[in-house]
């Protein structure tokens, strides 16, 4: 244990920033394409959380919320969750189907394929980055939308990890289009191994 | 409304304060087993996380086997008389339906069969479930009447 890099150690924390701040700016480029308009991602904030502290972070666990979730394989196993409170979800839908604000009040199979897709390419984007800077193979698999309570949602990342105490790389940034803006947080649950070895290769 | 005593991950909680509600909000493959004695009015709940304890790992609450018996210590150790408790338990869903990501997930499945097979070993009945499908749970159990409910998104409390 003791010589696995830790998730608070400065320096996986400053690769992990590096990368995250690449796969954010290919992750607008690729939701451009996909919208046919300009679409910018701000700068995210990257830090690091205790995973049990995500609950409150999204309002409790019974607070209801989407998530989209990615698995990626290959050289370094890692989980990717984009989790939206609702509101946020009926938000960034109303800015991508160009909706009045407000307009979107429920996640039909339209608006679910719609934050499918978000989950999809930001999360391929940021695997490429990752896998163009360190070299490494990587495998996403088909994103799965849940709409749910928050603390059955993040049970596939507890159940996985298995850990209680362990943390979690959050990603805090926002989506622009035209003059909106909507903040949205991502969640990346690298395995510990995967950690080592994405900082070995940076 | 009475105390809300949150049973978070990997926790087992027991109460025999009236007053008192324990709590495991938001379940999806976790489980919410809850134990009460109606005599003593001993209650208590533990939120279970995983199906067992692989090597290396630091023996808690949170896998299934250890959950109930941690729990049933517990109550016994409150005052509850195990062959007066009544046990019931809910959650063990799969969040996941996208085919390929669901067949190496089912952990919400191999919760509840654990939990079964740890019920049958120790002689417990198993007075009510509400397990499986794919929804989140809260799973509440009030001291008072030892009543046990369970509520689903955009869904009313109703009793297990």
């Amino acid at each position: 244990m003791v010589d696995q890099p830790h998730f608070e150690d400065e320096k996986a924390l400053s690769v992990w920033s590096a990368l995250a701040v690449e796969a954010m700016k290919k992750a607008a480029e690729g939701f451009s394409g996909m919208i046919g308009q300009q679409l910018s991602i701000t700068q995210p904030e990257v830090k690091m959380l205790p995973f049990t502290e995500i609950p409150n972070a999204l309002g409790g666990p019974e607070a209801e919320a989407a998530g989209i979730y990615l698995r990626c394989d290959g050289d370094i196993p890692a989980q990717f969750m984009l989790i939206l409170p609702y509101e946020k979800a009926f938000e960034i839908c109303d800015m991508l189907f160009e909706r009045p604000i407000g307009e979107t009040e429920q996640l039909g199979s339209l608006e679910r394929s719609a934050l499918a897709e978000v989950g999809n390419l930001t999360g391929t984007f940021f695997m490429n980055s990752i896998a163009a800077t360190t070299g490494l193979k990587l495998l996403p698999t088909p994103p799965a939308v849940m709409v749910d309570m928050v603390g059955a949602i993040l049970d596939i990342i507890v159940a996985t990890t298995g850990g209680v105490s362990d943390s979690v790389l959050v990603l805090k940034t926002a989506f622009q289009f035209n003059d909106r803006e909507v903040k949205a947080d991502f969640w990346v649950i690298p395995d510990q191994k995967t950690l080592k070895k994405v900082v070995a290769n940076f | 409304m009475g105390n809300v005593i949150s049973v978070g991950l990997g926790e087992c909680k027991v109460s025999r304060s009236p007053d008192d509600e324990l709590v495991a909000y938001g379940l999806g493959s976790c489980l919410g087993i809850g134990m009460y004695d109606p005599v003593t009015h001993v209650a208590g709940m533990v939120h279970a996380v995983l199906p067992e304890l692989n090597h290396n790992e630091v023996p808690s609450p949170k896998y299934v086997e250890i959950g109930i018996n941690t729990l049933l210590d517990e109550m016994v150790r409150n005052g509850a008389v195990r062959s007066r408790i009544i046990t019931r338990m809910a959650g063990g869903a799969n969040m996941l339906l996208n085919g390929s990501l669901t067949q190496s997930f089912n952990i919400g499945e191999r919760n509840a069969t654990a939990a079964h097979q740890v019920f049958q070993k120790l002689n417990i009945r198993l007075s009510a479930e509400e397990v499986g499908g794919n929804i989140g749970r809260t799973v509440r159990l009030y001291v008072s009447q030892g009543r046990m409910t369970v509520r689903v998104v955009g869904g009313k409390e109703h009793d297990l």
